[in-house]
């Protein structure tokens, strides 16, 4: 059963119209579904200028009181801490999702997140 | 006094899945769609969101997502003989309302049915001779061929990014799927979801038994997946949050994920939320629908909603209780078997057996709500049913769905009901234990039908939907066979102990749940005496009125029923197509 929480790669290239310059990595397809480049609200707050953002304070976003506290500015270091462990980094926090363990494809979707303005 | 507003082209009553497809079709065409949905937009509201979501009493015991019982309700009798009375709460099955329908709190198990199906009369008549069915049970084939909705079902698969493994691609039987499957162009658009460790147990014991296992089909996406339209679906979590909740994560191949986020973004597309459809209005002489009249519920004014076409697409009871309010098409009558407006009304006939592993971790917090392995040969027609005295069968599997703490309580037989120990034996096999479960068909008796009741009415003066219905020897015997092949598994899988075989026996409990699967009440066929509408769902005594859902279907076989009304909805999109630009008998 230690299996069934594995998080299979993905295969499935995505295309989004918005402001990001570059094109996503297919590791991003999983973000994707809930968080949008364009400013839009999704189930998830918007990635748009995500990079260098403190973390819950986007307006128009319910944040969960962990998100709010947390207090974060999201650079290489905590973007990176995050995605690889999303409980771990800020416990309590709401994002369904138990995050991506391969370094190479975190650090592509940060790469990434840095052209998403 | 209810306001006339502007004509529409196409008017759809209930914002469901059955809608979301068929809207699909046609405003991609670019035509002018109106949906009239009585609930709201689950989007972002506590049910999608954590950790409000994960809340099993409010959602999953209280069903605070299902139609609202104290504003409708149905109402109940075994017999013609009894009574009928309200059922005040509704348990057996749970008609979804809202933008999205039931579709969003299913569990996702995704089946297209037997290639015979939609034959199913001259299947049995050919096989075990004319006089073979009973004259008590109206089964009929449907005016419409699998081949026919094969595509469809591609679409809609590949739409909602149903996971799976084909087991049969153009006749060719595929290992590791359902040998039984009808022929299929595709594989599924996505792989398998992870095996279960339940699941496990129950392949090499099938195996053992000679069956041939396979994962269920499932509308819960294993990986991040875009569909044609763009519309994007995120991996499933494995929380045990399905049927009866909305997904959270995205995960789960809902119409409020992947149909009406993007029909709100097309030109000529409109939904009305909290607009509950009072009425058809019909012309009897021009046999024609004129409009709908409904209630805005938030401002409590009536409208009249003129339309050139009306899709009647809501729940089956719903459905089926406005063509009989409407006076559209005869209505049933058991006594002479005449009539057909509210005939074969038929439910599921579910059974299980608990077993249990003490030294086997089951975890069954740990699952979606179709991460389930299965096996087919007990099925419908899947075997020969010569000598048996009955038809029908089910599917069998490992039935984990979800372990929330309040509903996933197996104990062994014997276990006191409360104390000491009863708390003892749950802590000992909550995460060891598991159902060997058989979804069972419901074909059609001669007495179970709907109609509307004589004394009791809704919330808003409307006589309520009655319900003539109950389990028959048919489906006792059904069920005696399916359950024992489903114990024989069991005792084959080295459990610790297993409980004795629990078919199904007594009479239909409305307090009990046993699957959301309703089917009949606006039946289709090719002949306009024993169906309501067509083969293109067309209704028989009025051109411009459709009808599209589980409704239309003539038996309810073992599988559930989202795949095939799911292609006949995207099938009957296209027909509508062709018919706003040309109206005829299709």
């Amino acid at each position: 059963m230690k299996s069934a929480l594995r998080i299979s790669a993905v295969t499935i290239a995505c295309l989004f119209a918005g402001a990001a310059n570059a094109a996503p990595p297919a590791a991003f397809g999983a973000c994707g579904a809930c968080h949008s480049l364009d400013g839009a609200t999704g189930l998830g707050p918007t990635l748009k200028g995500v990079y260098g953002r403190k973390s819950g304070s986007l307006k128009g976003f319910a944040f969960s009181p962990a998100m709010k506290k947390a207090g974060v500015t999201w650079d290489d270091k905590s973007l990176d801490g995050f995605l690889a462990d999303p409980q771990k980094a800020l416990p309590g926090n709401v994002m369904p999702f138990p995050g991506v363990s391969d370094a190479k494809q975190r650090a592509e979707i940060i790469d990434f997140l840095k052209t998403a303005k | 006094m209810a306001t006339k507003l502007p004509k529409k082209t196409v008017v759809f009553v209930g914002g469901g899945l059955t809608t979301g497809l068929a809207a699909r079709q046609l405003t991609a065409k670019g035509i002018e769609v109106l949906v009239l949905e009585r609930g709201g937009d689950h989007r972002g509201a506590p049910e999608n969101r954590l950790p409000s979501q994960r809340d099993e009493l409010r959602w999953g015991i209280h069903n605070k997502l299902v139609q609202d019982w104290a504003v409708e309700t149905y109402s109940l009798r075994h017999s013609r003989k009894d009574p009928s009375l309200p059922v005040r709460r509704m348990e057996a099955f749970l008609p979804g309302q809202g933008m999205g329908g039931a579709a969003d709190h299913w569990n996702g198990q995704t089946w297209r049915w037997s290639e015979y199906d939609p034959t199913l009369r001259t299947r049995l008549e050919t096989r075990y001779g004319k006089k073979a069915i009973p004259a008590d049970m109206p089964i009929q084939d449907w005016g419409v061929t699998y081949a026919e909705t094969e595509p469809y079902h591609d679409l809609f698969e590949k739409l909602f990014g149903i996971s799976g493994k084909a087991g049969n691609i153009k006749g060719v039987i595929q290992p590791g799927g359902n040998p039984f499957e009808a022929p299929r162009a595709n594989e599924y658009p996505q792989p398998p979801l992870e095996m279960t460790e339940a699941g496990v147990i129950f392949a090499a014991a099938a195996e053992k038994l000679g069956y041939k296992p396979f994962p269920m089909a499932a509308g819960n996406s294993p990986n991040a997946y875009t569909n044609p339209d763009g519309m994007k679906l995120a991996p499933c979590q494995y929380c045990g949050h399905c049927e009866r909740f909305i997904c959270e994560a995205n995960a789960k191949s809902s119409p409020q994920v992947l149909l009406y986020p993007m029909l709100l973004q097309r030109k000529g597309f409109e939904l009305r939320l909290y607009s509950h459809v009072l009425g058809l209005n019909y012309d009897r002489k021009a046999r024609r629908v004129t409009g709908v009249r409904y209630l805005d519920l938030q401002t409590a004014e009536e409208y009249e909603q003129p339309a050139d076409v009306v899709v009647v697409a809501a729940f089956p009871m719903t459905s089926t209780r406005l063509l009989l309010q409407a006076r559209i098409g005869e209505p049933y009558d058991p006594a002479t078997g005449k009539g057909v407006v509210g005939k074969n009304f038929c439910y599921q006939v579910m059974s299980h057996t608990p077993a249990f592993y003490k030294d086997r971790w089951l975890n069954p917090f740990m699952a979606s709500g179709s991460s389930q392995t299965v096996i087919d040969e007990f099925n419908g027609d899947n075997f020969d049913h010569k000598g048996l005295g009955f038809f029908g069968g089910g599917y069998i599997y490992a039935n984990v769905t979800n372990g929330r703490p309040i509903a996933s309580r197996l104990v062994p037989p014997g276990t006191p009901r409360w104390g000491t120990k009863w708390k003892q034996a749950n802590a000992d096999w909550y995460a060891h234990s598991f159902q060997y479960s058989v979804h069972g068909s419901n074909y059609p008796h001669r007495e179970n039908y709907l109609d509307l009741d004589p004394t009791y009415r809704d919330a808003y003066g409307q006589p309520l939907l009655r319900m003539t219905y109950n389990f028959r020897d048919n489906d006792f015997k059904m069920s005696e066979y399916a359950t024992k092949k489903a114990h024989e598994i069991a005792l084959a899988s080295g459990a610790t102990l297993v409980s004795p075989p629990q078919p199904r026996r007594g009479d239909f409990d409305a307090r009990q749940y046993q699957t959301t699967h309703v089917t009949g009440g606006t039946i289709m066929g090719a002949d306009p005496k024993t169906s309501v509408v067509s083969p293109h769902l067309q209704h028989w005594d009025a051109q411009n009125l459709f009808v599209v859902g589980a409704s239309a279907y003539p038996h309810n076989s073992g599988y559930n029923p989202t795949g095939p009304l799911s292609a006949l909805a995207l099938r009957l999109g296209d027909d509508l197509v062709s018919y706003t630009q040309r109206e005829r008998k299709l």
